[in-house]
């Protein structure tokens, strides 16, 4: 019995803009509670110190200041576990102890009537540090002698995964050799709304408000971290301006805040602002990927061989900061037949802030160094950038293609997708060089680059947790409304419109039917939350499911209702009506009723109650890599190519983008809306990580990025014209057919506009690009000096 | 990012103002449109003690015209100067410069007067004013003074302003038959400039140059006129190899000590004298 499809790929608005974007939606800054309190935080000013001391000093003259609260004071308070056996433990407490190992890093905490007094309060604060030599880069961290984060542990290593694979090496006999060090900057996902827990503790319950990507894992640490149990908490996630996988992190704030609710027994609000956003909000990036590639001389890649080293700041991050480094490495060939890889990572431990997720997660990072290699090679060989990457890119007859990293690529569009990015660029180009012709100074040029992308991933690599799953739960009101509760939660990107159109098609109610419950620990079930381009397939595939088995139960009740045979029942448009007879129809609202309050309806040995559950684990994925990094981590891949058109002014540098181009394929496309504007708002994150954005620190690890005076993140002027063009390639082992489209657009354009910066270049003696943001200083000192 | 506690006061008088800022001397500091004070309050790397709002004071909210210049009150916003048909006639670098000038929403409530006595180095007005040969009216209890624009930018954030003096208008001489142009780069629209330069050039009947005047900003600690070019190109028909020279020049004669995060010295002077040869190439064609 299946619903016909009558949801999927329909152009529907989005049933929550109504309430975003009209101002009804409901911040945790919007969130007052009766004698609240509002908290702000020391900083550490320092990267790298002990804690001498923190005294009041004249902060309690404040009127209404109570504090300050430090990790002394958190003696019922555990340290975060350490879930990962292969990595050096850190220990994560929510209040620095004995020393600060990152500038931001929390060490004390106030509390006054409002913000402002409670930061007049910290000012005021007598705290002495004792400042230690900084550690700023990996170079200087894994140097000997350097200065040690963590005081016993024998270096600045987090972890270290070696890969030596001898097929891979022994490719590299007698073939050219190419290599590059690929380094992609420092920056971070700078969502609309920053972060904000507040938290009430009423009748020995702890309910804690908090912008976060997962309510569950929040409670499970929450009672890892606090002396309650979990039935004892409450996490509800009110709406958020956006995640973008920094609120995929469970961070020290979220831990204070309760911790003071419970100490001081009234509710209190902390609302992160901008500053500590760049300062204490996780980093992400700053990987640098040394890669080599062995190539036959018609420009086929044989293997590659190399280290990625992550620079993890103060390695303070959970879940981990070198995560993204492991998916780097499980990326590192792209849709390239590439038979073996030999490729290891290194996570460094510096004073900077601590990294963690960012949208992208890694495969922007192996993307670029994968095309930029790519491109190098073509030049090296003399063959066009095109047609190299046409004689490495898996096609249909390849698939299920599984790379030398153990990816097992289930379907996709790589050739295709990357043929017709191909053809509109080159029309694109014509065009502009047209337009931009007559000034000499003002060169055009283009690049196109492949990826693909994991997407719905194990949780092992992020957490420790050896799970990919998700639930749902499903209920029919006695009206024939439905009520979906499901673990992952939504931080603005659509999930509630993604889930009331998959209801509406599994059940065969009308979307106006379906009402949507997120984020709320007590009013859902379990789940491991939103992240990893995850959501829509988990959800869906417990939705699914449990659909399954209430469809079955609402058809056994409406062919008894209409004395038919279940067989000849179908469910569509509100209703379930005998297949050919239209006129022999009943309501969701008849069989609810029967099922909930008119019971003598049912048929004999039908239970009361028409609600189901689920739970779904992808099929297919593995938990951990082997000796040589294989590991099949995501449920499906997605794919795609991606083509930059940029114009540089060779007097300046400054390359302006004239237009972007994306052929994307997430497989079966639910809300065509929803993929492009992910797919648009990936493209203009990536491209201010291309070209604007970078965490900057000065050479003793003070940060220099901490307003968007000095983060600059690309605005409406910087964002080209672009073309979305969709392949649908249909996962076959997913829930209609459907693969995550959160992350993808961020990937391509660091190397698309890095190769479109060389191309426009062309001819000038500029040497490769190798790293991002390109700036254009970084550009100008490519050219010759005049 | 909350201020620290201070006063707030909006005297209706330009005497009230005079009045506060010499009662509370270095405490005090006035509040025209804020579009730069009020963040540094939030950063907390300003303190006063009292804000002085100048926003209700008649005596500065003029834009007038006298003896064919300009004539603009502390008070008047950025966005009105844009916008205004007189300032094109008469001033046409202003009207020029000021889109450059942050985003639309900062210039409704930004100042012209404001942006000149805040003296930031990337900031576009103080090098408008120092190529228009702008005069600084300033006023305290204790009497006038007028400031030439030259004298007035002493370095980053420093001008020739004392604590109890306010900035209460600049005059800007007109000169409508001169050619102006400004350039500047910057990470985005609306950004400080990385370096940028304004420019005045008239031409004598052969089409040569006859009088040019160049000040960089965003590249050094204040607005800088450059001297040498502006002599070198007098006199000369504008060729590409004087715009060669000219750009050469100022590449060695920019005060280019402004580093930060966006770039180091030596891209800034490498563009300075790029956009130096653009705006004369501009101007004299």
């Amino acid at each position: 019995m299946t619903a016909r499809p009558t949801h999927i790929g329909a152009q529907v608005a989005r049933v929550e803009d109504d309430r975003l974007l009209s101002g009804g939606a409901r911040f945790a800054a919007d969130i007052a509670l009766p004698g609240m309190v509002e908290a702000a935080f020391y900083r550490s000013p320092l990267p790298h110190a002990r804690i001498v001391g923190v005294g009041a000093g004249d902060a309690l003259e404040i009127p209404g200041a109570f504090g300050p609260f430090t990790a002394g004071d958190m003696t019922d308070v555990s340290p975060y576990p350490d879930f990962d056996e292969h990595a050096r433990p850190v220990g994560i407490f929510p209040l620095a102890r004995e020393r600060v190992r990152y500038a931001g890093a929390p060490i004390a905490v106030m509390v006054a009537d409002d913000r402002y007094r409670a930061e007049d309060a910290c000012d005021l604060l007598d705290v002495d540090l004792d400042p230690l030599d900084p550690v700023v880069t990996t170079d200087a961290a894994l140097a000997p002698g350097a200065p040690l984060l963590y005081p016993d542990w024998p270096d600045n290593v987090v972890i270290g995964f070696p890969v030596d694979n001898p097929d891979a090496n022994a490719e590299f006999d007698g073939r050219m050799a190419v290599s590059g060090r690929y380094e992609v900057g420092r920056h971070t996902g700078v969502p609309m709304e920053t972060r904000g827990v507040v938290a009430e503790f009423r009748e020995g319950r702890l309910t804690v408000w908090s912008s976060t990507q997962f309510p569950h894992i929040a409670r499970t640490m929450l009672s890892y971290c606090l002396p309650l149990d979990e039935n004892d908490i409450r996490v509800i996630v009110p709406d958020v301006g956006g995640g973008f996988g920094v609120k995929a992190e469970f961070y020290p704030e979220e831990v204070t805040i309760p911790w003071l609710a419970l100490r001081l027994g009234r509710p209190v609000r902390w609302i992160e602002d901008r500053r500590e956003h760049l300062l204490a909000t996780c980093h992400a990036r700053d990987l640098v990927l040394d890669l080599e590639a062995a190539v036959d001389e018609d420009g086929r890649f044989r293997a590659v061989r190399g280290m990625a080293v992550q620079d993890l700041g103060a390695a303070e991050m959970y879940p981990f900061g070198y995560s993204p480094a492991f998916t780097a490495i499980g990326h590192i060939t792209g849709p390239y037949r590439i038979p073996h890889q030999s490729v290891g990572l290194l996570a460094v431990a510096t004073n900077k802030t601590p990294c963690g997720a960012y949208r992208g997660f890694g495969i922007p990072e192996a993307t670029f160094a994968i095309e930029r290699l790519m491109d190098k090679a073509a030049d090296r060989l003399g063959i066009g950038r095109n047609e190299i990457r046409r004689r490495n890119l898996i096609g249909q007859g390849d698939i299920p293609y599984t790379t030398s990293a153990g990816a097992i690529v289930d379907s996709g569009s790589h050739r295709e997708a990357f043929e017709e990015t191909v053809r509109v660029t080159a029309e694109r180009v014509e065009h502009w060089r047209a337009v931009l012709g007559d000034d000499p100074g003002i060169r055009v040029g283009s690049g196109v680059v492949n990826y693909i992308e994991g997407v719905t991933p194990t949780y092992f690599m992020t957490t420790g947790h050896w799970t990919a799953y998700d639930s749902c739960s499903v209920r029919v009101n006695p009206d024939g409304t439905a009520v979906v509760s499901v673990g992952v939660s939504t931080s603005g990107q659509g999930l509630e419109s993604m889930l009331t159109t998959l209801t509406a098609e599994a059940l065969g109610v009308r979307r106006d039917q379906v009402r949507v419950v997120m984020g709320d620990t007590d009013r859902t079930p379990y789940g491991l939350g939103s992240w990893g381009s995850r959501s829509t397939n988990v959800a869906s595939g417990a939705l699914r499911i449990a659909s399954d088995r209430l469809l079955e139960k609402a058809t056994r009740i409406a062919a008894h209702l209409l004395e038919a045979s279940p067989e000849d029942i179908e469910a569509h448009d509100g209703a379930l009506s005998v297949r050919g007879s239209p006129g022999a129809s009943v309501t969701w609202q008849q069989v609810a009723t029967a099922a909930n309050i008119r019971t003598v309806d049912l048929p004999e040995g039908v239970e009361p109650g028409l609600e189901a559950a689920a739970t779904y684990e992808p099929p297919g994925i593995e938990h951990v890599p082997d000796e040589y990094g294989r590991v099949n981590a995501a449920a499906t891949y997605t794919n795609a190519s991606h083509a930059a058109v940029v114009s540089v002014d060779t007097g300046t540098g400054q390359v302006r983008m004239l237009e972007y181009i994306v052929a994307h394929d997430c497989g079966t496309v639910i809300n065509p809306q929803i993929v492009r504007g992910q797919v648009v708002g990936g493209v203009a994150q990536g491209i201010g990580g291309a070209l604007l954005e970078q965490l900057h620190y000065d050479e003793w690890g003070n940060p220099q990025s901490t307003s968007f005076l000095d983060y600059h993140l690309p605005g409406a002027t910087e964002i080209p014209t672009m073309q979305v063009l969709h392949f649908e390639s249909p996962a076959p082992a997913m829930p209609w057919g459907a693969k995550g489209a959160g992350e993808a657009g961020i990937i391509g354009p660091g190397p698309a506009i890095a190769a479109a910066v060389e191309d426009a270049l062309s001819g000038m003696g500029v040497a490769e690009i190798t790293r991002t943001p390109i700036t254009a200083p970084y550009v100008l000192s490519l050219l010759p000096t005049p | 990012m909350k201020p620290p506690p201070f006063l707030y006061a909006r005297p209706e008088s330009l005497d009230g103002v005079l009045r506060l800022l010499a009662e509370n001397g270095g405490d005090a500091r006035v509040l025209a449109g804020g579009q730069s004070l009020v963040p540094l309050l939030n950063f907390r790397l300003a303190r006063p003690e009292i804000l002085v709002d100048i926003a209700m004071v008649d005596e500065l909210s003029h834009l007038t015209i006298e003896d064919g210049g300009l004539r603009i009150g502390a008070s008047v916003t950025q966005r009105a100067v844009e916008t205004s048909a007189e300032v094109a006639r008469l001033c046409p670098l202003l009207s020029k410069a000021l889109p450059l000038v942050g985003h639309l929403q900062n210039r409704a409530r930004g100042t012209v007067v404001g942006s000149i006595a805040h003296a930031d180095p990337s900031a576009e007005l103080p090098a408008v004013a120092l190529v228009l040969g702008a005069t600084m009216t300033v006023r305290s209890a204790s009497g006038d003074r007028s400031i030439p624009a030259e004298d007035f930018f002493l370095g980053p954030f420093t001008t020739a302003l004392e604590p109890d003096e306010i900035l209460v208008e600049v005059r800007f001489p007109g000169k409508p038959s001169a050619r102006t142009a400004v350039k500047e780069i910057a990470p985005r629209s609306g950004d400080f400039a990385i370096a940028g330069v304004a420019g005045r050039l008239t031409t004598a009947a052969d089409g040569a140059v006859q009088d040019v005047a160049l000040a960089l900003f965003g590249v050094g600690a204040v607005p800088q006129r450059l001297p040498e070019v502006e002599r070198l190109a007098a006199g000369e028909n504008v060729t590409p190899e004087l715009l060669d020279e000219v750009a050469r020049i100022t590449r060695a004669t920019a005060r280019s000590g402004s580093e930060d995060v966006h770039a180091d010295p030596a891209y800034r002077a490498r563009v300075a004298g790029e956009l130096v040869r653009r705006v004369v190439e501009e101007m004299a064609a």
